[in-house]
């Protein structure tokens, strides 16, 4: 391994120490989700993102879960799911008796 | 039917006409599977479309057809829903973070100078495929579905809220009155859950490899 290349390794493994690990890294990542992370907090995500592959991926996925649920939710609305459980005929029928009996 | 209410002297194509009876035969399939994905229990999911309908029966009054039957009907049942968790928080004085199978320490060292890192072969695994295609395919949503099912309720039921409602974190808490702190831990803990069983269940990868 050429010296620059060794010494590049290095720099990186000590940048991954003084940041937070990656157990925080998720937590802030699925924050980013649902609020505006503060400066500070922005700054460690990218530096531990341009370092970390794995959180990475981990980002991409979580967008892409967000996304495939939005869809899932359509679906669901316009019935288009497969095999959506359903009202059984009794529970059809217990429903009707009882707005009958209060109506 | 008895209780078919009819609401003014229009004429028969204009006349809004109040009939629970065709509520659960043209929305309750939909209203159960809204209520299921969030509650998981037939048998509560069951009871919330009641007090739906019966709320709705007492405000029908009030629906002015500003928008569909069935959004109305919704917009009832997640307050039922709502309220539902509520209750059941303050009887069996649940926690307010749900208990779940904590996998951090199973994907994270806890030990070493990389404690808190990935653990080697538990990182999120590189999705072979093209993602977008699964979108497409039926498969996939039964898979989804399931993943989905494999949430805690009370996870399954915020989640919701965020993610499909598209409720923000502030109008969250206040639902529900919990704690933003809470509420986001709550969310990354169904965000992780759902990535690595949606990985497990149809990217297919093998776990361990590194």
């Amino acid at each position: 391994m050429p010296a620059f290349q060794k010494a590049r390794r290095r720099a990186t493994l000590w940048l991954a120490r003084q940041l937070p690990p990656c157990r925080e890294i998720t937590q802030l990542i699925s924050e980013s989700m649902d609020r505006k992370l503060t400066l500070r907090e922005r700054i460690t995500m990218r530096l531990h993102l341009k370092i970390c592959v794995l959180c990475g991926r981990y980002l991409k996925q979580l967008m892409y879960v967000r996304e495939a649920v939005h869809h899932h939710a359509a679906h669901l609305e316009n019935g288009a799911s497969p095999e959506p459980p359903s009202l059984s005929e009794e529970a059809r029928e217990r429903l009707k008796r009882a707005l009958s009996d209060n109506s | 039917m008895a209780h078919t209410l009819v609401v003014g002297e229009q004429a028969p194509s204009r006349r809004a006409t109040i009939d629970p009876a065709a509520w659960i035969d043209d929305h309750g399939d939909y209203l159960y599977r809204y209520a299921m994905v969030q509650v998981r229990d037939p048998q509560v999911a069951e009871d919330l479309i009641q007090e739906t309908m019966l709320a709705a029966l007492q405000a029908c009054d009030r629906f002015a057809g500003r928008c569909t039957e069935r959004t109305w009907l919704v917009g009832i049942l997640r307050h039922k829903i709502i309220d539902y968790y509520r209750k059941a928080s303050r009887e069996r004085r649940i926690d307010s973070v749900p208990l779940m199978p904590d996998d951090q320490e199973e994907v994270f060292s806890t030990t070493g100078p990389w404690a808190g890192h990935w653990k080697k072969g538990k990182g999120p695994a590189a999705w072979e495929g093209d993602p977008e295609a699964e979108l497409e395919q039926r498969e996939f949503w039964d898979v989804l579905k399931r993943c989905l099912e494999g949430l805690p309720p009370r996870t399954a039921h915020v989640f919701w809220m965020r993610e499909v409602e598209g409720l923000t974190s502030e109008e969250i808490c206040k639902e529900l009155d919990i704690t933003a702190t809470n509420l986001w831990v709550i969310l990354h803990r169904a965000r992780m859950q759902l990535r690595r069983s949606l990985e497990q269940h149809w990217f297919g990868v093998a776990e361990n490899k590194a």
